[in-house]
C-alpha cells in the first residue's frame, strides 16, 4: 500500500521483483542501481541481505527518488524476494504492502517448471495476504535471453501470460542491462495508471 | 489494492509532537514511525548520521520476521524487539495493525525507560492514525494531471561512461 505524506509532499511506492531462484532478480536491482540517472543524493544504497554465496537470504532493497508529480516527490522502493523454495515465509513478508510486481522468469528451457511453480507461489502468497494478482499491477520479464538453451518467447507467454488479461512482457539480459529499464518503466507506468484511476473514479 | 491513505499535515504535526516529547522523556536519539511494509512515515530526533529509509525497510522486515517466529512457537506477545549495541541500541514496538515505532537510543540509556515512555507514545500514535483513517478512509491523491505517456522515461539509463568500471 503506497504511502502519501501530505506534510512532506512525498509519495512512496513499493515494487517487488519476484521469480524463481537464480532468475536474475538481484541482477535487475544491481543494474538499476549502477545505471540509473538521478540527481545527486536521490539514489539510496543497494542493501543486500545475502548468504555467503551471494544468494538472497531475506531481500535486496533499493530506494530511488524519481521525478516530482504535481509537487509530490515520488520515492520508489525496489525489493527482491529470495527465490529458493525454502524461503517462502520470507517472500510473504516482503510482499506485505506491495504496490507493483515484476515477475522475473528464467528463459532456459529446463527452468520452465520452476517459473510456473514460482508464479503459482506468488498467487498463493498474495492470497494469504488477502490480495489478488488481478488487483495489483504486474509485468513479466523473460530474462537470460542471451543463453543458447532458451525457450521461445511465445512458449513463455503461453505458460506465464495466458490469463484473461495479458500483461506487458519483456525479453531481457539483465546482466547486460538489456530490458531492465524497459521493465521498470512499464511497471511504473501501470502503477501510476492504477493510482490515477483510483483517484478520479468519475472518469474510470 | 487498497486506495492511497491520506496522512494530513495535521496528522504529521501531531505524530511529530508525540515523537519529540517521547525523545525528550526517554532520551532517545531518533524515533521513527514506520509502516509494516517498510515505509518511513515520519521521524524526529538527531537523524543526520542515519539512513532512515533503509533503517525503516530493515526494521520492518526484522520485526515481521520475529512476529512470524512468534506464530511458529504459538506466542502472541512478541510485540517488541530490542537490540543492544555498544554505542547505540534499537527498540522496535508494535503500534497497530499497520505501524511500528522504531527508537534508536544511546546504549547507556536504560531500555526500561524507553519501554516505559514508548507505551504512552504508541497509544497516542495509534489514536492519531485512527483519527486520520476515520477522517477520510477512501480519499486519495488526485494525480489526474499527470501525463502517464511520459513515464516511459521515468527512469533513465545513464549514458555509457568510457572505461567505466565493470562488475565481476
Amino acid at each position: 500500500m503506497a504511502i502519501i505524506n501530505q506534510a512532506t509532499k512525498e509519495l512512496q511506492v513499493k515494487i517487488v521483483y519476484y521469480g524463481p531462484a537464480m532468475g536474475g532478480k538481484t541482477t535487475n536491482l544491481v543494474q538499476v542501481h549502477d545505471h540509473v540517472q538521478t540527481a545527486a543524493g536521490n539514489k539510496g544504497k543497494l542493501v543486500s541481505l545475502a548468504t555467503s554465496s551471494d544468494r538472497t537470504l531475506f531481500f535486496d532493497f533499493l530506494p530511488i527518488e524519481a521525478m516530482t508529480i504535481r509537487g509530490f516527490k515520488t520515492k520508489f522502493q525496489l525489493y527482491t524476494v529470495p527465490g529458493q523454495v525454502i524461503y517462502n515465509t520470507t517472500r510473504q513478508l516482503v510482499l506485505r504492502g506491495v504496490d507493483g510486481i515484476v515477475f522475473v522468469a528464467d528463459s532456459q528451457f529446463e527452468k520452465m517448471p520452476e517459473n510456473v511453480e514460482s508464479f503459482q507461489n506468488l498467487m498463493d502468497n498474495l492470497q494469504s495476504l488477502k490480495l489478488n494478482l488481478h488487483d495489483i499491477p504486474y509485468v513479466l520479464q523473460y530474462n537470460k535471453r542471451d543463453l543458447p538453451n532458451v525457450a521461445p518467447m511465445e512458449y513463455m507467454e503461453f505458460l506465464l501470460n495466458n490469463r484473461e488479461v495479458q500483461v506487458p512482457s519483456f525479453s531481457a539480459t539483465a546482466h547486460r542491462c538489456e530490458g531492465v529499464f524497459e521493465t521498470l518503466n512499464m511497471i511504473t507506468r501501470l502503477l501510476l495508471h492504477k493510482f490515477i484511476n483510483q483517484s478520479v473514479p468519475q472518469y474510470a | 489494492m487498497a486506495t492511497l491513505p491520506q496522512i494530513s499535515e495535521e496528522d504529521i504535526q501531531k505524530l511529530d509532537e508525540t515523537l519529540r516529547e517521547f525523545n525528550a522523556s526517554a532520551d532517545a536519539t531518533v524515533s521513527l514511525i514506520i509502516d509494516k511494509g517498510g515505509f518511513l512515515i515520519t521521524h524526529q530526533g538527531d537523524s543526520e548520521e542515519f539512513d532512515l529509509t533503509t533503517i525503516a525497510a530493515l526494521a520492518s522486515g526484522a520485526f515481521m520476521a520475529n512476529q512470524t517466529i512468534a506464530g511458529l512457537v504459538s506466542e502472541t506477545t512478541f510485540n517488541s524487539t530490542y537490540q543492544q549495541g555498544e554505542n547505540q541500541s534499537l527498540f522496535v514496538t508494535n503500534v497497530d495493525d499497520h505501524c511500528l515505532l522504531v527508537v534508536i537510543f544511546k546504549s547507556d540509556t536504560g531500555v526500561g525507560v524507553v519501554k516505559y515512555y514508548a507505551a504512552t507514545a504508541i497509544k497516542r500514535i495509534a489514536r492519531q492514525l485512527k483519527i486520520a483513517k476515520k477522517r477520510a478512509p477512501d480519499e486519495s491523491l488526485d494525480l489526474s494531471m499527470l501525463n502517464v505517456a511520459d513515464t516511459q522515461y521515468f527512469f533513465r539509463k545513464k549514458e555509457k561512461e568510457p572505461g567505466g568500471k565493470k562488475r565481476p
